[in-house]
């Protein structure tokens, strides 16, 4: 019966203290994926050390073994122990410091992560000596043709909001869209409400409708492309406003228009009407023309009577 | 001298006056005929996303407006002929701000070339041709420098519209940035009450003022014999039109195809326009090509455009000046060879700085030939048919114009490199500049020996009525005696 309890004791004791090095991070709402470790396919990136504020982006969409390599050629005077470790987040790993060697004269530090889940994205760094540092921020690829003014809209017309996903980069698997609500988000639905949304979605574009604009539609609208990992986001602001908004600078420049129109006609007509005066006092005196459109034929014809 | 056709107004042009306000809103009605479709482009991208149609589709909007600007050319001459400069401008003012408000309210892309292409193209050529024409009725001894003043309005309105237009753009979207463009535009309006038709009658002082056309002869007698070839001109004139031509002449002039110094200038013209725009059109995306970044490739333009802006008065000026005046038509075909030698020699610019180089020359070599490509037309034909002229050099221009930019596109999309296509547009204007230049060798020499034989025939009839005159007793006893 002893040996039992003891059995039974050690068997509790091991499953403890294996408990202890199980990752106890904050919960997740999904348990995550059941893939065995080892059968994940393995991406390697290597850095080597240049300068202050160094990152490396890493884009990932499915779940991956990545290893990170940084390696850097270390002071003028090289020891040939010196200690590294690596941060996520800004926070350090735990037991992750190391003795580096110096190998061919250079440093090396590298660790796998299992990048299985959204928490496992971010930023990562591995630190030598608490001075030298690399940043790599794995995360799935962000849209970068995205607009960055506001499309300008008026009510009762509608609005379309285009987002693209470049050629050089992977496909999303879908997009989804949402309207900011305060500081939240709310997912579009289109086939709810049909009417006032449409959403049409091409394998690396895909454009928002919306219809019958009210001034409450105004707002930033959110395109995210779900890849395995996570969802990118980009934002579009769009802007509804009246017609009346333009038609103040049309009415005024209609205004401007035919204030100056009419100044020049006035003014025109008030030099005409002095030059007619003068004018009928000029051909009283002399004995010359006579007005009119076929002057060049009159004109001859009378100077030909003069001189011949 | 120009030509004996140039002087035949029968009246004296200001060459000042009120003719510099005429040139003010000529500058502004050229401005906004030339600069008003390029700087549509800037919405395209938006009512491309807008429609959801594809690039090319919208591109035919511009096309559509030039195209439309270019046809509506004759009909615009006609109007001109018949009321004169003044209701035209205005009435096409009117057209381009109702084709830019019914558009800004437009639901399908068709709205959009109905109103802004078709409507707005002909308002816009309802600007242009009055505006040249009565430049041609103000101005003689300063003609050209009113010329290049004049052109100067499509860079500089170009400059203005540009940066303006993606202002309206962020703040009030397409619908209503074309809203307040077609309020702009109504400023066409404001030209067009400033051009006054000329008062001809305080300008006749047929005595005193006409000016001295022939190097030889005496002042009198030069007088004498310009008046006595204008009335036979006029009568000569008068009976052909009551003749043959009738009423199609009273509209457009259609016997200025037989005009030499017309032919001349529409061949080399038709020829050139195929490679006169493409080089500016392809400016910058040759430019990122080679792999300068947008900024620099748009600055391109930027510094092409004030090229541009600095040499069309410098040339008006330098046109103007008794040396180059008399020959102006060496002078334009030096500008259209000078204009094929800068295309010719573009493929050697391999670096950015090579590019500014390029860009500076080319906006002068295009600067002085737009300056006076309306001036030697005046100079060619005269005042009093520039009108109909002009109708008919557009018209038929429409077809290279259009046609000139999609068949470089063609060259660069076969050959995959810009430099054919360079070389391509600079023969193009090599070509005709070398046929004008021996052409109007030709036609010089012709004039001139045509005034010698005028001058000759002149003082003859002169010389005759004079002993007619002197010997009335020999003439009555040669009646008696018969």
């Amino acid at each position: 019966m002893l040996a039992s309890w003891k059995q039974l004791i050690f068997q509790i004791l091991l499953l403890l203290i294996s408990c202890r090095h199980i990752n106890t991070t904050s919960p997740d709402p999904t348990p995550p994926p059941l893939v065995p470790i080892d059968s994940l396919p393995r991406d390697v990136r290597r850095a080597a050390f240049k300068g202050e504020g160094q990152i490396e982006k890493v884009e990932v969409l499915n779940p991956v073994n990545l290893e990170l390599v940084c390696t850097w050629t270390g002071h003028q005077d090289k020891e040939s122990n010196i200690t590294g470790f690596w941060r996520k987040d800004g926070l350090e790993i735990e037991n992750s410091h190391l003795t580096v060697q110096l190998e061919n004269e250079q440093y090396q530090l590298q660790r796998v992560f299992n990048i299985v889940s959204e928490e496992n994205l971010g930023n990562y760094s591995c630190v030598f000596e608490s001075e030298v540092k690399i940043d790599f921020v794995v995360a799935v690829p962000q849209i970068g043709e995205i607009r960055d003014k506001p499309i300008v809209t008026y009510v009762g017309d509608s609005g379309m909001i285009t987002c693209k996903m470049e050629d050089s980069k992977p496909m999303p698997n879908t997009w989804k869209w949402y309207k900011a609500n305060g500081t939240d988000k709310e997912e579009i639905f289109a086939a709810a409400e049909r009417q006032r949304y449409e959403i049409k979605n091409n394998e690396r574009k895909t454009k928002l409708l919306v219809n019958n604009l009210t001034m409450a539609d105004s707002g930033l609208y959110y395109c995210g492309a779900v890849y395995t990992l996570s969802t990118s986001m980009g934002h579009v602001e769009l802007k509804v406003i009246t017609y009346f908004e333009p038609l103040k600078p049309f009415i005024a420049i209609v205004i401007e228009v035919i204030i100056l129109v009419t100044a020049i006609l006035l003014f025109e007509r008030s030099r005409s009407k002095k030059n007619d005066t003068e004018g009928d006092m000029m051909s009283d005196q002399t004995n010359t023309l006579s007005p009119g459109e076929n002057n060049g034929l009159e004109e001859s014809s009378s100077m030909r009577q003069r001189k011949t | 001298m120009p030509p004996a056709a140039a002087t035949n107004l029968g009246y004296t042009p200001p060459d000042g006056g009120w003719g510099w306000a005429i040139v003010v809103g000529a500058f502004i009605s050229i401005g906004f005929s030339y600069a008003f479709p390029k700087s549509l482009t800037i919405y395209f991208k938006d009512i491309q996303e807008y429609f959801a149609v594809s690039y090319s589709e919208i591109a035919w909007v511009s096309s559509v407006m030039l195209a439309s600007m270019y046809a509506a050319g004759p009909v615009s001459s006609i109007l001109v002929n018949r009321y004169g400069s003044r209701p035209v401008v205005m009435v096409g003012g009117v057209m381009v701000s109702t084709a830019m408000v019914l558009a800004s309210f437009g639901t399908a892309i068709i709205h959009l070339y109905l109103c802004i292409g078709v409507i707005g193209g002909f308002g816009l050529a309802f600007n242009l041709q009055p505006a040249l024409t009565i430049i041609g009725t103000y101005f003689q001894v300063k003609r050209p420098l009113a010329n290049g003043l004049a052109m100067t309005g499509s860079p500089v309105v170009l400059f203005t519209l540009a940066p303006l237009n993606q202002f309206l753009l962020d703040s009030f979207g397409w619908r209503g940035s074309f809203l307040i463009l077609g309020a702009i535009v109504l400023n066409c309006c404001v030209a067009g009450s400033l051009m006054r038709p000329v008062n001809k009658k305080a300008l006749i002082k047929p005595e005193k003022t006409e000016p001295p056309e022939y190097n030889g002869g005496a002042a009198e007698e030069a007088v004498t014999a310009d008046t006595v070839t204008q009335s036979d001109t006029l009568t000569e004139g008068n009976q052909k039109q009551s003749k043959s031509q009738g009423c199609v002449n009273r509209f457009i002039d259609i016997s200025l195809f037989k005009h030499r110094g017309f032919l001349i200038y529409l061949i080399g013209n038709v020829v050139m326009f195929f490679g006169f725009f493409a080089p500016v059109v392809f400016l910058a995306p040759c430019a990122k090509h080679q792999g300068i970044d947008d900024y620099s490739a748009a600055s391109l333009l930027s510094i092409f455009a004030l090229a541009d802006m600095f040499i069309r008065p410098t040339t008006g000026f330098i046109g103007n000046t008794k040396w180059i005046r008399p020959r102006i038509q060496y002078f334009f075909s030096f500008a259209v060879s000078y204009n094929g030698v800068c295309h010719l020699l573009f493929p050697l610019a391999s670096n950015y700085a090579g590019l500014v180089v390029y860009a500076v020359f080319f906006g002068f070599a295009f600067g002085m030939l737009s300056a006076l490509l309306f001036e030697v037309l005046m100079d060619l034909v005269g005042a009093h048919r520039f009108s109909s002229a002009v109708g008919l050099v557009t018209i038929i221009e429409c077809g290279p114009v259009l046609l000139g930019p999609p068949l470089s596109g063609a060259l660069v999309d076969i050959f995959g490199d810009y430099k054919y296509m360079y070389y391509a547009c600079g023969v193009f204007m090599l070509v005709p500049g070398i046929f004008f230049f021996i052409m109007h060798y030709f036609n010089y020499k012709r004039l001139d020996e045509e005034r010698r034989q005028n001058l000759a025939v002149d003082v003859r009839t002169c010389e005759e009525a004079v002993e007619l005159k002197t010997n009335p007793e020999d003439k009555a006893a040669h009646d008696t005696d018969e």
